[in-house]
């Protein structure tokens, strides 16, 4: 059975070439615009691995992974967090709620691929 | 994860069915622990579990410690492939000592 | 792997985004210290470099990433946000437009930009930032420690294996974390190939104290791969920060996996055992190295005692000093720059094409319940017809859902004229402030696209020749500062956009002198006002006066009105000297399906728009023979002007004795179309006519009926200039009364 990864971010394209390049791989993909959809979308699934952007409006991302945490289903999942150099600050408040694997943005496809490969191998 | 327990003639078997993760460990431990002050032997299918995470592998671990350092028989059976892929990576199959059946291509 | 459709996405997504950009900037330099605007031009920067970079376009990568930091000090305080540096940003905000054009092109982006640094040099003179080469790469990982394969050092035993060793102890909480060893095992796995896996559990307390959430774990693992160093020690980056990893290259010294075991929890015997199970050493190299570690403690025992500690321990405890600092002062700034809320954003993006289809399909779905429901009517089943009539208030229904899809809310058209006012206004040195009201009207997408360019057009003459300068309207008594308003409403089946301003309004007289001297107008013809206005519409008007101070508008009107008449709408205009001037388009909300009124003329069908008809009222011979003279009739008081299709369309068959008249409204106006038979109302899809028929005055489309017979879709808004073409060529200059109508009543009223 295929590992199915949950991306939220607010970048359609961003969903969109990650989603191309995972289920190239052989996951299924589920997206979400912000941390709110995403909650609505776990419900009733069963979801392998999430990667979450950390700025995105309605919910952000440090509050996203918070909600995760508290989540009896879904705590223990591996959360990918998007982060930025500039952004330092952001990941490791990132890790402190819980989100222990990061990618900086800008990334390439495969670095996505790899990171994911290495939390849960399709 | 569900766990069956029947008992027969000084043996206990649990059969454990489902997903054997971390979500999963602490009833787990619970229910073998309970074992553990029996006399009698233990035999834990494993044949129903779909999935296996460390968590799972260190309480199968735990248990057969256990039952080692009280002098009673823990036997684990039927391994599903995902058991026996977690046991083949962390090269654990001679500490547990169980006859590991490997089923002919095309089954699971 | 393909990502040509996401790149369409990308350019879209990144439209969107420069536009959002562009409003928070400017309205920005009201309110400079507003975080929710500094942060949203932050994050449509951060998101456009985020999605370049997967595409690997990187010139836009790189020139927006010197953006985003300049946002960021300006966001985190050190600069203060000032209408230059606003100026500049709206600048770079072109220019990534511009990049995106390329791309959207489909060219490669070219590699030496030739604005970019110029306005990133300013960018970085407004901000008071240092210079730097801007890094066109995306960022490498870091490895931890960059020494490779140890080479092999003189006076130095080295182990003879050509496998790495691989050291791990997982920290209590990667389990937690929702790292699984057994992941990283595995993809390690992919890197080369695990020859060995010692699996350690010492750590796991006494059963009392076993939490079985905690990961007891240690792993040697000796592992035969190309792989380089860096790379194999980036399988563990997730867990680097709580887990103890020791990556020792093939063929490193023997003091290396001494300095291993040493440094390990368990003891030394097993370790050693371990390592030489493992093939990492042989048991002869593993007693050579002992044997020298001891040698050198004693040595230095006499010497410092501190010095026995572990080096390996102390390197892990000073990193770990370094990072808990690093930790806290991120944290704090973190604190200051938390972020906001915003609004709410929830939105599948789908493809116009595939609306477009779906819509073309409900279209089909409509004709076809049309034809059902005939065929039942025809049959005579009640039962039947009733189920029909059911299923086809869904069709409706889906229909309009379906058209809803593609509605969109034209607030983000007018939004891009804020800018356009602001420069114009400068560039003019004009003091003009743009109103925005009805922004949340909705319109079909297709409309929306085509309207840009003519609302441009009004809102540039309307700055150009409609607006004083702030003296001159200071000396007519009005405020310095001018208003151009951007107003939309839905009326009647119809969306409406105003553009108005309070500037000098038209001069009716010179307009009416000017189009006589152009041979527009024959002298001595008496015009309304909206006549007067609508001249300055003619092509002949507008192009023959370039640089028209005639107290308003002039060039290109009459582009603007084909535009809007091309997606059936007409345009009209209002003015007061003096006062200002109100141009309104009315533009149909969708272009894709009509409710329609059928009608009959010699067994053809016809579509009139139903929101285009007011009445049907019955033509008896007398009213006809008035009309037939006239050219109109008297309808309760009104001139009202008359058509008759058969005519319009040469259509050569005679009269019924009894025919029908359609009054139909658009806008102000009313005409009257004389039909031979009312056939009722019926959904209409409207297909577009092939060029051929293009230039056939009076008629918009045709549609297919449920009978599969072809109708034509009539064209009002043509029909209705027909109409009064041909009174005004009957010379109507008084009001008529004489016509009357003998047997004239409303027969059939729809609204």
């Amino acid at each position: 059975m295929a590992k199915t990864i949950l991306i939220v971010d607010d970048s359609a394209s961003l969903r969109q070439v990650v989603s191309i390049a995972l289920k190239g791989a052989g996951y299924d993909v589920m997206e979400a615009v912000d941390g709110k959809d995403a909650l609505g979308k776990l419900k009733g699934q069963k979801i392998h691995l999430i990667i979450s952007d950390v700025n995105m409006p309605v919910m952000d991302g440090i509050s996203f992974v918070k909600e995760v945490k508290k989540n009896a289903t879904y705590k223990f999942t591996p959360i990918i967090m998007l982060t930025t150099e500039s952004q330092e600050g952001k990941k490791l408040e990132g890790q402190a709620a819980g989100a222990k694997a990061w990618v900086v943005k800008p990334f390439k496809p495969e670095q996505m691929l790899n990171a994911v490969s290495k939390l849960c191998l399709a | 994860m569900e766990i069956v327990r029947e008992s027969t003639d000084n043996i206990v078997r649990l059969s454990i069915a489902g997903e054997l993760t971390i979500y999963a460990v602490g009833e787990l431990m619970t229910a073998l622990q309970a074992e553990l002050g029996h006399p009698s032997e233990l035999e834990i299918d494993l044949s129903g579990v779909s999935e296996l995470d460390t968590a799972g592998f260190q309480q199968l671990y735990l248990a057969k410690r256990e039952a080692l350092s009280h002098g009673k028989q823990l036997r684990l059976t039927g391994h599903s492939s995902a058991t026996r892929a977690v046991l083949e990576i962390y090269r654990m199959e001679p500490y547990f000592g169980d006859p590991v059946l490997i089923p002919a291509a095309g089954q699971p | 792997m393909s990502l040509d459709p996401a790149i369409q996405t990308f350019l879209t997504e990144s439209t969107e985004l420069l536009e959002a950009m562009e409003a928070s900037l400017l309205r920005l330099e009201d309110t400079p210290d507003d975080a929710d605007l500094l942060n949203a031009v932050f994050r449509a920067a951060h998101t456009i470099k985020g999605s370049a970079g997967l595409f690997g376009f990187d010139p836009i990568v790189a020139f927006t990433h010197e953006v985003e930091s300049a946002l960021d000090r300006i966001r985190a305080g050190k600069v203060a946000f000032s209408a230059d540096l606003g100026a500049c940003l709206l600048r770079c905000g072109d220019h990534m437009r511009a990049l995106l054009e390329h791309v959207r092109g489909g060219e490669t982006l070219p590699n030496a930009d030739v604005d970019g640094p110029a306005l990133l040099a300013e960018l970085q003179r407004l901000t008071g930032a240092s210079v730097a080469p801007s890094q066109h790469s995306l960022p490498t990982p870091q490895p931890a420690t960059t020494e490779q394969t140890a080479a092999p050092e003189a006076g130095e035993s080295t182990a003879a294996t050509d496998l790495w060793h691989i050291s791990l102890r997982f920290g209590t909480e990667v389990l937690r974390n929702g790292m699984d060893p057994l992941s990283f095992l595995r993809y390690l796995n992919t890197l080369g190939d695990i020859a060995h896996v010692t699996t350690l559990l010492d750590a796991m307390p006494e059963l009392a104290q076993v939490d079985p959430e905690c990961c007891y774990l240690g792993l040697e693992i000796a592992f035969s791969s190309q792989a380089d160093k860096a790379t194999i020690e980036n399988v563990f980056e997730f867990v680097r920060d709580d887990c103890r990893i020791q990556i020792i290259p093939p063929r490193s010294k023997v003091s290396a996996y001494i300095d291993l075991i040493e440094a390990l929890p368990e003891a030394t015997e097993r370790l050693g055992e371990i390592l030489v199970r493992t093939g990492a050493l042989t048991q002869s190299e593993l007693g050579a190295g002992l044997q020298r570690q001891e040698q050198e403690r004693s040595a230095d025992c006499s010497g410092d005692a501190a010095a026995s500690a572990t080096p390996l321990g102390a390197i892990l405890v000073q990193q770990g000093a370094v990072e808990s600092s690093v930790v806290s002062a991120a944290l704090d700034k973190q604190r200051q720059t938390r972020d906001r809320k915003s609004e709410e954003n929830r939105s599948v993006r789908v493809d116009a094409d595939k609306l477009d289809q779906l819509i073309d399909l409900v279209g089909e779905l409509v004709i076809a319940g049309a034809g059902s429901q005939l065929l039942a009517r025809r049959a005579g089943q009640n039962e039947l017809v009733e189920s029909l009539s059911t299923l086809a208030r869904l069709v409706e229904e889906v229909r309009d859902r379906s058209l809803g899809l593609r509605m969109v809310q034209i607030g983000g058209t007018f939004q891009r004229f804020q800018r356009v006012v602001r420069e114009v206004s400068r560039e003019l040195g004009k003091d003009v402030t743009l109103a925005i009201s009805g922004a949340e009207t909705e319109l079909d997408k297709s409309v929306v696209e085509r309207i840009g360019d003519p609302l441009m057009h009004l809102v540039r003459n309307a700055m150009d020749h409609g607006i004083e300068s702030p003296d001159v309207r200071v000396k007519a008594g009005k405020a310095a500062r001018a208003t151009l308003s951007l107003h939309a409403y839905h009326d009647s089946g119809s969306i409406v956009i105003e553009v108005s301003d309070d500037g000098a309004g038209l001069n009716r007289d010179r307009i009416l002198s000017k189009a006589m001297e152009r041979g527009l107008v024959v002298q001595g013809t008496a015009l309304s006002d909206a006549e007067v206005f609508n001249l300055i519409f003619e092509p002949g008007f507008s192009t023959a006066d370039k640089l028209s101070n005639l107290s308003g508008r002039g060039v290109g009107m009459d582009v603007v009105r084909r535009n809007v008449e091309a997606l059936r709408g007409t345009v009209q205009l209002e003015s007061q000297l003096g006062k200002g001037t109100v141009v309104r388009i009315r533009l149909p909300l969708t272009l894709a399906i009509i409710d329609g009124f059928l009608v009959d003329v010699a067994h053809s069908h016809y579509v009139i728009p139903l929101d285009m008809m007011v009445e049907c009222l019955e033509c008896g011979s007398e009213t006809r023979t008035v009309a037939r003279r006239q050219g109109y009739i008297d309808l309760r008081g009104e001139v009202l002007p008359v058509l008759w299709l058969r005519d319009l369309f040469d259509i050569e068959s005679d009269s019924p004795a009894r025919e029908n008249i359609v009054v139909i409204q658009f806008g102000a106006q009313k005409a009257g179309l004389v039909v031979d038979a009312l056939l009722g109302e019926a959904q209409t899809v409207i297909k577009p006519l092939s060029k051929l028929f293009a230039r056939v005055k009076g008629i918009s489309g045709s549609s297919i009926l449920g009978s599969g017979d072809v109708a034509l879709i009539l064209d009002v808004p043509g029909l209705m200039q027909c109409a009064t073409e041909r009174a005004h060529q009957e010379q109507i200059s008084i009001r008529v009364t004489s016509a009357t109508l003998d047997d004239t009543a409303p027969a059939v009223k729809t609204s």
